[in-house]
């Protein structure tokens, strides 16, 4: 029978599209929207992936990670000596003003590495060799950086190129790659004692000092200590990144622009597929009562039903979803807006639509227990 | 899984009788729109014939129809079909019942317009549990025996009326039911193709293990009709053993 079923459904094509499109509408919208919201989440703690470090200390009042506080110079010695911290080193992180050639100005986000280390270096080197940072006005600039301070010039920013940072010259000995910043900061860096120069004087410079535990201490535990002992916030990398993503729900209307637009995307779903499908369970009626004149028991009417509303569902989803990895490949490429799906996120579409799907099919199945057999011979 | 009892329930002819019948009513609505459709309704049907139930509109015909066949739930009284007491049965052994034993012949055909002919036809068999390749072939046979070979893929909407009622025909004689239950069969129809339609009713009706009932308004029938009901306010009125009543009457 459930071959039947299928053909009942694939034979009404009007209302056939009318849920596959709906449903495609549905899981297209709500895949491809949280994988935007991921994406700008993913964006807020770029910093993190950038400049990896078990222990990140800052100031007691931050709360996220794009939030600089400076701290004095003297907090890394404090750091280094707290027991359980195996090392510490400083990281200067802060918005600077660049010049363009044609004359504009363009933000950049400029990060200092302990030039002894270089710990926090950029995460992969594209061109140029991060050793040479060390050498005087040098800078690591990343791909987008080179998109866009080559604004004004006959060919794109490279290696050996030099360009202004808060009127001192800094000249590029290297091409990396970096997460982009939530802001669209691209990311240079140098080391800490050269973006001391470039940067405006302050009382204080040191934005982080990032740590690590003592072999045989947790990060988690060594974190503590610190904060025990030096009256400094210590997050660990998992920490920050939460601290992080809360603050940005707690302090923007980022999840709740793309929340609402992602419950609109469930209630038309279910709006669509519920409406359509009821209408197409009411327009069967007469078959479905024949059939169940003949014997046809509510348990494989239901079954049947069940079965038309899965395979709507399933093909919307896996056309919604199809269409969000286009999306997301086009865009990709672009750099914006930002997408990111993780492997929960289709799983999690994949169980809304199923919803939507038994939620419709309940309310025909709901027609199905109420009708009498005896309906096939009213005219 | 429905047993058939043995048991008489009539013993003077309980051996001939398809359905027994015994002060059967129903009721629809509550409070002032409450309605009697069957009033203590008593009623027989014998194996091996064609039975005619007739009367004005809202008599109760269709009513009586749909307990017999099972379709519909009544309040009270008896009704054994087959020695099998319907009023004894849980709902699902009802639908067990019916499903094994009884087909439907339905004034509006009642076909599935996306599914083929042999897909229609094959849907009592597939209910009863038979694999689809079986319950296609002989679906396929009995489409050619009725006339409708090479249209197997057709759907019902590229038929005629007459075609259309003969696929419903194939359709409610495919699994082999003991009872076949005609809902205004010819109502659809014209004459000529309503004629040929009873005379293949009656034909299946002569099996001597089955019984063919119809319910009609349609006076053209029932000449072919081994005995008629006649029905009026709920109560079973008059039965007509024979045809050359009305022959001699006239019009009914």
């Amino acid at each position: 029978m459930y071959h039947l079923a299928l053909k009942m459904l694939l034979g009404d094509r009007a209302k056939y599209i009318m849920l596959v499109g709906g449903l495609t509408f549905a899981s297209l919208l709500m895949t491809q929207q949280s994988s935007v919201f991921f994406g700008l989440l993913s964006w807020t703690t770029s910093h993190l992936r950038n400049m990896r470090a078990a222990i990140w200390v800052v100031d007691a009042k931050v709360e996220q990670v794009n939030e600089i506080k400076p701290m004095r110079d003297t907090d890394v010695s404090r750091v280094r000596s707290v027991n359980g911290v195996a090392w510490a080193v400083p990281l200067f992180c802060s918005v600077l003003q660049s010049k363009l050639n044609d004359g504009n100005f363009k933000p950049i986000m400029v990060i200092g590495l302990d030039s002894t280390t270089l710990v926090g270096r950029p995460p992969t080197m594209l061109s140029g060799r991060l050793e040479n940072v060390r050498l005087p006005n040098s800078v690591i600039i990343d791909e987008l950086a080179v998109q866009r301070l080559s604004v004004g010039r006959t060919k794109p920013l490279g290696i050996g190129d030099t360009f202004e940072i808060n009127d001192k010259e800094a000249r590029v000995v290297g091409i990396c790659h970096a997460d982009r910043h939530f802001f669209g900061y691209p990311y240079v860096y140098t080391t800490y004692d050269q973006a001391l120069q470039f940067a405006p004087k302050m009382r204080k410079m040191l934005s982080v000092v990032l740590a690590e535990p003592t072999p045989g201490w947790s990060v988690e535990r060594s974190a503590r200590q610190i904060e025990k002992e030096t009256r400094l916030k210590a997050y660990t990398e998992e920490e920050f990144f939460w601290s992080t993503i809360w603050w940005y729900f707690r302090n923007t209307g980022i999840p709740m622009s793309f929340g609402t637009t992602i419950i609109l995307g469930f209630i038309v779903g279910v709006a669509v597929a519920g409406q359509t499908f009821y209408s197409f369970v009411l327009e069967n009626l007469r078959y479905l009562g024949a059939l169940k004149a003949m014997g046809a028991s509510n348990g494989l009417l239901s079954r049947m039903l069940m079965l038309q509303a899965l395979t709507v569902g399933l093909i919307g989803y896996g056309l919604g979803v199809g269409l969000s990895v286009m999306f997301g490949y086009a865009v990709l490429g672009k750099g914006q807006p930002p997408f990111m799906m993780p492997y929960q996120l289709p799983l999690f579409t994949l169980m809304v639509i199923l919803f939507i799907c038994i939620l419709a099919s309940l309310l025909g199945i709901r027609k199905i227990y109420k009708l009498e057999a005896a309906v096939v011979f009213r005219g | 899984m429905v047993k058939e009892t043995t048991e008489d329930p009539s013993p003077a002819n309980a051996h001939a009788l398809a359905v027994h019948v015994r002060g059967v009513s129903k009721t629809f609505g509550t409070g002032e729109a409450r309605t009697h459709a069957l009033k203590g309704v008593d009623f027989d049907a014998r194996l091996g014939e064609m039975l005619v139930i007739v009367g004005p509109s809202g008599c109760g015909k269709t009513t009586l129809l749909s307990v017999i066949a099972g379709t519909l739930e009544f309040d009270g009284g008896e009704i054994d079909v087959f020695n099998t007491p319907l009023h004894l049965l849980k709902p699902r052994d009802i639908t067990e019942f019916r499903k094994r034993n009884v087909g439907f012949i339905f004034q509006q055909f009642n076909l599935i317009p996306t599914l083929n002919l042999v897909e229609n036809v094959s849907v009592p068999l597939l209910i009863n549990g038979v694999r689809r390749p079986a319950a296609e072939k002989k679906a396929r046979a009995l489409l050619e025996q009725f006339g409708l070979g090479g249209r197997e893929n057709d759907r019902p909407t590229m038929l005629s009326g007459g075609q259309q009622q003969r696929v419903a025909i194939a359709r409610a004689l495919v699994h082999e039911p003991r009872m076949v239950i005609c809902d205004e069969p010819t109502s659809a129809l014209d004459k000529e193709t309503g004629a040929r339609i009873m005379e293949l009713l009656r034909d299946i009706a002569r099996h001597p293990d089955r019984c063919v009932i119809v319910v009609t308004h349609d006076n053209r029938v029932f000449k072919y009709a081994d005995r008629m009901t006649e029905m009026e306010d709920g109560r079973v009125q008059r039965v007509h053993e024979s045809l050359n009543y009305y022959d001699q009457e006239g019009e009914h």
